[in-house]
């Protein structure tokens, strides 16, 4: 019962976004090993996020997968990486944030440096000289440092535009984006026509970055919902394990090291259960 | 109670380093054979893809890799997950066949994206009875890719059982790919036969 409830709230709140849909079926109770299943897909409003995923689905083949490959055609793989890379040091603030939420601070000493580095010899960050200077990029965002505090993600949720998700992410994407200095920057036409552009440049940076993968898996797939579902979550988990495996110790390398803390010691992501 | 766990602990504890030594010659060797054989691959797979010779020809060793080196049939087995068990031996034996064909196919169609690809390898670490080989995967302008192998050698040999790339399992992937199309074809493994048929066919 209140399963079925949690399912109409979430419908609801699809319906909100504008679309319409429903809630998946669940097996009959006696299954135990469909139960098990349709727990571990954990995708209630699947039919909903079906409709959603046709209508992404639609937009990226008129608009957004032509004009990533408009972009990659025209202009030159350094430039897009200059592109790429000022972007990514515009994000750098609310990354910092997000390391320092998280309890990291070698991420945060990182994140910091690269800032510093790359805004001054990187010019404005279209060289990412800080990567070659021992200080490489990581991923932070707050649906992860939400994830690594111990919030559980939730029912698997596809947003339209914005693609796949769940509330922790959905809620995530909004805070983080209010952690961003620029959306409280200034203000005014100038001002609004800069941060769209970012918005869009930035959607075409990373369709232009998943050109391929995206095409593999379309065509690899025998449902390519159920397959970048997956990915997905699968992803945000290891970027999860990434931060929490990340003991890096704070003590510098010059002063007298203390047992076991004093080693760098660093551990790959953790595999998905199995 | 606590005096039979103290005993055990205790037991435990004096045969450990006997245990240890005679464990760790052992398991130093198969570590270091997981990566050598990892290394292997690795270089045999950049020597296809980068190397000259038509899709056609690149196929055919890519598919002689794949065969020798990866448990397909384990592979194809965990991809089918509880279906496994419901299928018939005929349905398991053609499932098979297909998964090697599909499996092929889906590695041939990356090898125009990794052009140019180099590796360098990281260190290997145990989970489970399994060995994990960490590698790193470097593409012309692509971010390196941290692509983890992991090793079995249940078989007596070591073989490839999963490969995990920035922490996506590929068979992960690929089991919840065919669960949700049989869910949608109620759960009828023939039909997963057909539309796995039709992709090969399709791939020529």
């Amino acid at each position: 019962m209140r399963a079925a409830i949690r399912c109409h709230l979430l419908v609801i709140t699809a319906l909100l976004l504008g679309t319409l849909g429903g809630c998946a079926t669940p097996p009959p109770a006696d299954d135990a090993d469909a139960v098990a299943e349709f727990k571990e897909t954990n995708d209630p409003i699947e039919p909903t996020n079906r409709a959603i995923y046709a209508f992404n689905d639609g937009l990226d083949t008129v608009i957004m997968q032509p004009a990533a490959r408009a972009y990659r055609f025209v202009v030159p793989p350094p430039v897009r990486a200059g592109i790429h890379n000022v972007l990514s040091n515009l994000g750098t603030p609310a990354q910092l944030g997000n390391d320092m939420l998280e309890g990291k601070p070698r991420r945060a000493g990182d994140t910091t440096m690269r800032f510093l580095i790359n805004t001054t010899v990187g010019v404005l960050g279209v060289f990412d000289v800080a990567k070659d200077w021992g200080y490489p990029d990581h991923d932070a965002d707050f649906g992860m440092t939400l994830g690594l505090w111990g919030l559980p993600e939730g029912p698997f949720l596809f947003l339209p535009v914005f693609g796949p998700s769940n509330p922790r992410d959905a809620v995530g994407m909004g805070v983080n984006a209010a952690m961003d200095p620029f959306t409280w920057v200034g203000q005014g036409t100038a001002v609004r026509v800069l941060d769209w552009s970012r918005f869009g440049i930035n959607a075409l940076d990373q369709r232009e970055r998943h050109l391929d993968d995206v095409e593999n898996i379309k065509k690899t797939a025998l449902d390519p919902y159920a397959t970048f579902r997956s990915l997905y979550r699968q992803h945000r988990q290891a970027r999860i394990e990434d931060v929490r495996n990340d003991t890096r110790a704070t003590i510098p390398v010059w002063f007298p090291q203390s047992g076991t803390r004093g080693n760098v010691t660093y551990s790959p992501a953790v595999s998905p259960a199995y | 109670m606590p005096n039979r766990r103290t005993l055990l602990v205790l037991t435990a504890a004096s045969l450990l380093p006997a245990a240890g030594r005679l464990v760790q010659p052992a398991f130093a060797q198969a570590a270091g054979g997981a990566s050598a054989f990892v290394k292997s691959i690795g270089e045999r797979l950049v020597a296809v893809v980068n190397g000259p010779g038509s899709n056609r020809e690149k196929r055919e060793k890519l598919a002689q890799i794949v065969n020798s080196d990866v448990d397909v049939d384990g592979v194809a087995r965990f991809c089918l997950g509880r279906f496994w068990r419901n299928a018939s031996p005929e349905q398991q034996q053609s499932y098979t066949q297909l998964f090697h064909h599909v499996l092929v196919n889906n590695i041939t169609a990356k090898v125009g994206e990794y052009q140019g690809v180099r590796f360098t390898m990281g260190r290997t670490q145990k989970r489970d009875e399994n060995e994990v080989v960490s590698t790193i995967v470097e593409r012309p302008n692509s971010p390196p890719t941290n692509v983890e192998w992991i090793i079995s050698n249940a078989s007596g040999a070591p073989k490839v059982v999963d490969v995990i790339a920035e922490g996506t399992s590929l068979r992960l992937t690929q089991r919840s790919d065919y669960a949700s199309y049989l869910s949608h074809n109620n759960n009828s493994i023939d039909a997963l036969i057909n539309a796995m048929r039709q992709q090969v066919d399709q791939a020529g």
